[in-house]
């Protein structure tokens, strides 16, 4: 065996082993995750709270359109009576819906609990939830008050990492009574991110090296923002087996210069659309008539939501739809 | 001439106008307070909200059935209840003690420096109660009790920087141009460092939003206890020293020869005005223009004797932010903006229109 291929048989062995890791995590999740009585629960959620919600609660209050993403996906819509929106004047259901989500999960204004610039507190308590499920775009101080001044349960669900997002799917499923549901949502799920790791491990054993990337979901006259450390953008690029230009950023949401971008000239680059941004917003930052990958054909838009938004969906399209960018043969082989 | 303060022949006088516009003011802020709660997010016909108001006021003795008529949420009258009493008065009520604490700290520190443009939030005060916020956001402090830990941050990073500004005060160098340069150069240096700490996460920046703009909702009758007592009591204390104030404003010099050690009182009364600020800040961000503007308003209309001016600021100030509180849901129905984009929409005109003062009796060799 020659001194290069222990190393990537190594590789392949870790990606197995982490992969193997990760699924018993999600196991013993599950089996020690306690439950107290029939038609309740008793749950420990992603910020470290305890709390006990009702199974099957008939309303519900969304906070956080990758939460909305998840009960869509798990049929649980028809529980959901309100949803997160932004003042009414400064945008309302659109400023954290896209037209596309608000026709495929039929929300409408009457629905919206203003989570900013301020929380509305009577909106919330006007549609009489069950059960609130919030992501950390409401602020915690605002959380533990419903909870405790209005003994309204509230889950929070902010994954930190991919497994994260399947695991929240199961406890969902755990809380709503849909196990069938929420077993073929977490397996579609795991199946997509095993699929991302083989590609991952056949490239490093066939020595293929990952091509560079500036994945950007934003732009102006200084440069292109991009993914850095610790987020979902840089995780998702890393197992689509991309070597994003700004892994190594200090900050987890970098703006990188034009000269920065120039410097690196990545293979690839792909830009955030939606949110009235398109390619042509893209074209007018610096230096991206020099960048090659614009020049070659090899810059693709992505809907912004994929690398942004923790949710199912960031795992069944934006994954797959990367990979198929960054490495086109794997996905039509 | 008789020092500010002192007995007069008039003092019978002013003191029945003292009463006087202390009571008008009183009863205009008292039917702030009742009228405030019509209005709101979420559409409750006026007769229904002051049902809701008698009933729970009398603890159930009138009108039985507050709710009868009116269109009921899915959680029913007890849900109404829930809205007009818990959350809409509550609001009300911590808007006053708020506005109130703000005002009187105002007019405390404009006497102290000598300086109709000193304002709370000047000496970094609420940027300290922001940092202390921010802190526990960005580095989750245990999470599970951040509704106390938030605002107890928040009061500690205020306190902090107060304490500061307290140790410029007792030092050789007190002078008050220095308190106010102390004060500025705080206040950029805490927001230098709260910027830096929202770089590296994002996401609590969100909920720092909350303290940079001011906002009155998600608090409840816990919280509006706590901040009512402390301004109650700081505020009080404060009132009590209208005298020294007016001997203040005659200059150190004088002030010490009518028996009052000015170096000690200047103290005093900045610890109790931080602690009162502190208390506000920790509740409800940054709110801007209410200290400033409050004393002002009274020393119009009432003089400048701090006897009045100190509980009229009070008075003023939870005026003040009621009625911003209210043209807000006015100007925007259905809407909750931050309470201080309104303050500052008052306050900052009013604050160019004192600078234009202040040079045009200067210019005019005026004081």
């Amino acid at each position: 065996m020659s001194s290069r291929t222990v190393p990537l048989a190594w590789f392949v062995v870790a990606v197995i082993l982490a992969a193997g890791i990760s699924v018993t995590g999600v196991a013993t999740y599950y089996a020690t995750r306690p439950s107290t009585s029939p038609g309740s629960l008793t749950i420990t959620d992603d910020l470290g709270r305890r709390d006990t919600v009702t199974t099957d609660p008939a309303r519900v209050v969304v906070l956080g359109p990758s939460i909305m993403d998840s009960m869509y996906r798990l049929g649980l819509r028809s529980h959901v009576v309100g949803v997160d929106c932004y003042a009414p004047s400064l945008g309302g259901l659109s400023s954290d819906y896209s037209s596309d989500q608000v026709t495929l999960w039929n929300l409408s204004s009457s629905m919206c609990v203003q989570t900013g610039p301020v929380f509305n507190i009577e909106q919330l308590l006007a549609l009489a939830p069950k059960l609130v499920l919030a992501s950390t775009i409401v602020s915690v101080g605002a959380v533990e008050q419903i909870t405790q001044t209005y003994h309204i349960p509230v889950v929070m669900l902010q994954p930190a990492t991919l497994t994260g997002i399947v695991l929240d799917d199961d406890l969902l499923g755990e809380v709503f009574g849909v196990p069938t549901a929420s077993s073929a949502l977490v397996a579609s799920l795991q199946n997509q991110i095993f699929r991302a790791a083989s590609l991952q491990a056949n490239l490093t054993a066939n020595g293929t090296p990952f091509p560079t990337v500036l994945v950007t979901y934003s732009v102006d006259g200084n440069g292109y923002w991009s993914f850095g450390p610790t987020t979902f953008g840089q995780s998702l690029i890393e197992l689509a087996s991309g070597a994003s230009i700004a892994a190594n950023a200090t900050l987890p949401y970098p703006e990188l210069s034009g000269e920065q971008v120039l410097l690196s000239d990545p293979a690839f680059v792909v830009y955030g659309t939606g949110y009235g941004l398109n390619e042509s917003t893209y074209a007018a930052g610096p230096f991206w008539s020099q960048l090659s990958a614009p020049h070659d054909g090899q810059a693709f838009g992505l809907d912004s939501n994929y690398f942004t938004e923790p949710d199912p969906t960031m795992i069944l399209l934006g994954l797959p739809q990367l990979i198929s960018v960054l490495h086109p043969a794997s996905s039509t082989a | 001439m008789a020092a500010p303060g002192a007995s007069s022949p008039a003092s019978s006088k002013a003191h029945g106008r003292r009463t006087w516009v202390l009571g008008l003011l009183l009863g205009l802020l008292g039917l702030g307070v009742l009228i405030s709660p019509l209005l709101g997010t979420v559409a409750i016909s006026p007769e229904t909200v002051l049902r809701i108001l008698f009933h729970q006021a009398s603890g159930g003795a009138l009108f039985s059935d507050p709710c009868a008529g009116a269109s009921v949420p899915a959680s029913g009258c007890a849900g109404l209840i829930e809205i007009v009493w818990d959350a809409r008065l509550s609001e009300v009520m911590l808007a006053v003690v708020v506005g109130a604490g703000l005002g009187i700290s105002g007019g405390t520190l404009q006497g102290v420096f000598r300086n109709p443009l000193a304002d709370p939030f000047l000496l970094g005060i609420s940027s300290g109660g922001t940092l202390g916020a921010a802190v526990v956001v960005v580095f989750q402090i245990d999470v599970a009790q951040q509704n106390l830990l938030l605002p107890l941050f928040a009061f500690i990073g205020a306190i902090a920087t107060s304490v500061v500004i307290l140790a410029a005060a007792r030092s050789r160098f007190g002078s008050v141009e220095t308190l106010l340069l102390t004060g500025v150069a705080l206040s950029s240096f805490l927001s230098s460092i709260l910027s830096l700490l929202l770089l590296y996460n994002p996401t609590g920046s969100l909920q720092v939003d909350f303290w940079l703009l001011g906002n009155l909702g998600s608090l409840d009758w816990t919280q509006d206890g706590i901040a009512f007592g402390v301004v109650l009591v700081a505020g009080t204390l404060l009132a009590t020293h209208g005298r020294e104030l007016n001997l203040l404003q005659l200059g150190p010099d004088v002030a010490q020869s009518l028996g009052v050690d000015s170096r000690k009182i200047r103290v005093r009364l900045l610890l109790l005005a931080s602690v009162t600020t502190a208390a506000a800040v920790a509740f409800t961000g940054i709110i801007g223009f209410v200290g400033l503007v409050s004393p002002h308003v009274v020393r119009r209309v009432a003089g400048s004797d701090y006897r009045l001016v100190l509980p009229g600021a009070a008075l003023v100030g939870g005026g003040f932010l009621l009625a911003a509180r209210d043209l807000s849901l006015v100007a925007f129905p259905g809407t909750l903006l931050p309470i201080g984009i309104f303050t500052s929409f008052a306050g900052a005109p009013f604050f160019a229109y004192l600078l234009y003062r202040r040079r045009q009796s200067s210019t005019m060799g005026g004081t």
